[in-house]
C-alpha cells in the first residue's frame, strides 16, 4: 500500500469547521457546543462525531477550552 | 486465490498489528494502513482509502478518517452508500511506554455523503461525559410498535453495543447489508477474523453506563 501523507490542520481551520459546523447543526457556537458536550449535555454526540474529532487536535490549553 | 496469497495477507495483517500494538509513532500508520487493507480486500470502493489528521495539539494525537479529512465518508461498492469512520487515536504513556489507544470512533453507514441519509451508527467514546453508553449503536429507522416516549425517536436511542470494532462492521455491511467486496469471502473473512481476534486482545471493554 503507498504511503499516505499526513493531513495538518492548522487551528483556524479546526475553528473554521467547528464553528460552521456547531451552527449549522447545533444553532450554537464552536465554544458553546464544547462546553455542552463537557457537561454531557450533547444529545446526540455521534451526530457530530467531525466536530468532537477536531477538538481533539486541539492543545488543552487551546483559548476555546480555556474560556469555558 | 492461492493459500500463499490468504497466507501472504495473514502475515500483513499480524505485521500491521504487531507495529500498532507495539505504540510509538509509527503505531500511526501501521493502524491506518491496516485499516485501508480490511476495507479495500472487502467493502470500500477501490478508489477510497483513510488519512491520518494532525492539528497544533502534535502528533501524538492522530484522527483517522476519509481520505478528504475528518468527515468524509468512504464511499462503497458499487454506490451502495458510504462508511463514515472517525477514530481519534493517541500515543498513551502505560508502564515506560506510549501505546496506541483508541480515544473516541464512530462508524456510521450512510446512503448519501452528506450523512443526512443515515441508516446505523456505532459510536465509542472512551471517557463519554454524557450518561449514554460508552459503546452504543443508534439506528434511524421507525419501529413497528409505539415504544418510545414522546419527542424521541428511535435514532436518539442509544443501545448498549459492547465494543464494535472496524471488522464486524466490514462483515455486517457485507453480509446483511449486502455491499458487494473486492475480494471473496475466502480471502476476507479469516483476514477480518485474524485482526478483529489480535484487537480484542488488547481492546478496552467500557462498561455499558456511567458509573454514578
Amino acid at each position: 500500500m503507498d504511503k499516505i501523507p499526513v493531513l495538518n490542520w492548522t487551528r483556524d481551520e479546526i475553528l473554521t469547521r467547528m464553528e460552521a459546523g456547531a451552527q449549522f447543526r447545533l444553532h450554537m457556537s464552536a465554544a458553546e457546543f464544547v462546553r455542552s458536550y463537557r457537561e454531557g449535555r450533547t444529545e446526540d454526540p455521534g451526530q457530530v462525531a467531525d466536530l468532537l474529532a477536531l477538538a481533539h487536535l486541539l492543545p488543552d490549553d487551546d483559548p476555546l477550552f480555556v474560556a469555558l | 486465490m492461492s493459500r500463499s496469497e490468504l497466507d501472504l495477507v495473514l502475515g500483513e495483517v499480524r505485521d500491521l498489528s504487531e507495529r500498532y500494538k507495539a505504540g510509538g509513532p509509527e503505531a500511526f500508520d501501521a493502524f491506518r494502513e491496516l485499516t485501508a487493507r480490511l476495507l479495500s480486500l472487502s467493502v470500500a470502493a477501490p478508489y477510497a482509502t483513510v488519512i491520518l489528521s494532525v492539528g497544533p495539539r502534535g502528533r501524538d494525537t492522530q484522527v483517522l478518517s476519509g481520505r478528504r479529512g475528518i468527515g468524509d465518508p468512504l464511499p462503497l461498492n458499487e454506490n451502495r452508500g458510504y462508511l463514515r469512520l472517525i477514530m481519534t487515536l493517541a500515543l498513551v504513556p502505560v508502564e515506560g511506554r506510549r501505546l496506541l489507544k483508541v480515544m473516541d470512533a464512530g462508524y456510521q453507514y450512510q446512503l448519501d455523503e452528506a450523512g443526512d441519509r443515515w441508516v446505523f451508527r456505532y459510536d465509542y467514546r472512551r471517557v463519554p461525559p454524557d450518561p449514554h453508553p460508552a459503546a452504543h449503536l443508534q439506528i434511524r429507522a421507525t419501529p413497528e410498535e409505539g415504544c418510545l416516549p414522546p419527542n424521541r425517536p428511535l435514532a436518539r436511542i442509544h443501545f448498549p453495543s459492547g465494543r464494535v470494532s472496524i471488522e464486524a462492521v466490514i462483515r455486517l455491511l457485507a453480509d446483511q447489508f449486502g455491499v458487494p467486496c473486492n475480494r471473496g469471502p475466502i480471502l476476507w473473512r479469516p483476514v477480518l477474523a485474524e485482526s478483529e481476534r489480535i484487537f480484542h486482545e488488547i481492546a478496552h471493554l467500557p462498561l455499558s453506563g456511567p458509573e454514578r
